[in-house]
């Protein structure tokens, strides 16, 4: 088992060092492009949630991602001090809407439980606790 | 991401390479916001070299195609395949769009 962690502030254009993180981990492990496009496309989901609605206050606040995979299972786990929130109890979008009907709010999560092999939540000490399993293909 | 316009008859080609998520999605709309600023533009949006696209790059394509039909535009995509597809399908957005089978067939929809 081997691991790495990411620190970034709550801000958007702190995301690009989670990509690039991901980037090195998966060519460490010999990650499928697939399987490495799969958890980028969760964590942005994930990390544009925390950041967009996870404060209101003007603060720096500290998202902690880590990485590991564990046998055939990579895993993110991503803690942050954002309002709780639980993406097990997101409501799925209309995916059938008609184009002038059509809203995205939703969508990021849906993609995240669909791209994602398990997903687990726990709200602790005041943070939200999220880990990302995904059953690698390779 | 990296984004190169190609000139085919009346018809502007954009080829996306790499990522649409929420660090690039930004710079892809406003992109596709001049191309389709125009009246009657017509658009062909390459995928091909696509490796995936997030909420935040449907976020984009949703509003491109909504003012492709306020400038009565056409937008038109294509090389949506593996990844890019499953997520296109996930998101139920595979009848929203026009979508070609290939750049060719993407130029003769558009034009």
């Amino acid at each position: 088992m081997s691991q790495t962690e990411t620190t970034i502030r709550n801000r958007r254009e702190e995301i690009s060092r989670v990509v690039d993180a991901v980037d090195r981990f998966a060519a460490e492990h010999r990650l499928s492009v697939d399987d490495v496009g799969d958890l980028q496309v969760a964590l942005d989901e994930i990390l544009t949630n925390i950041v967009d609605y996870g404060y209101t206050d003007d603060s720096d606040h500290e998202i902690r991602i880590r990485l590991q995979v564990i046998g055939n299972v990579l895993e993110a786990t991503i803690v942050d001090d954002g309002f709780a929130f639980n993406p097990l109890e997101s409501q799925a979008p209309d995916v059938r809407a008609p184009l002038h009907e059509r809203r995205v709010g939703g969508l990021g999560i849906h993609f995240v439980k669909n791209l994602m092999t398990e997903i687990t939540y726990d709200r602790v000490d005041g943070r939200n606790l999220l880990v990302l399993r995904k059953n690698l293909t390779t | 991401m990296e984004l190169n316009e190609q000139q085919a008859g009346g018809v502007t080609v954009l080829q996306v390479k790499g990522r649409i998520d929420s660090t690039t999605a930004p710079m892809l709309g406003e992109r596709l916001t001049a191309m389709l600023g125009a009246a009657k533009a017509r658009v062909v949006v390459d995928f091909s070299q696509l490796d995936y696209i997030s909420s935040a790059g449907f976020r984009i394509l949703l509003l491109a195609a909504k003012r492709a039909d306020q400038t009565t535009s056409k937008l038109v995509l294509c090389g949506v395949s593996g990844k890019v597809r499953q997520l296109f399908d996930l998101g139920g957005f595979l009848d929203l769009f026009t979508i070609a089978p290939t750049r060719e067939e993407g130029i003769a929809a558009a034009g």
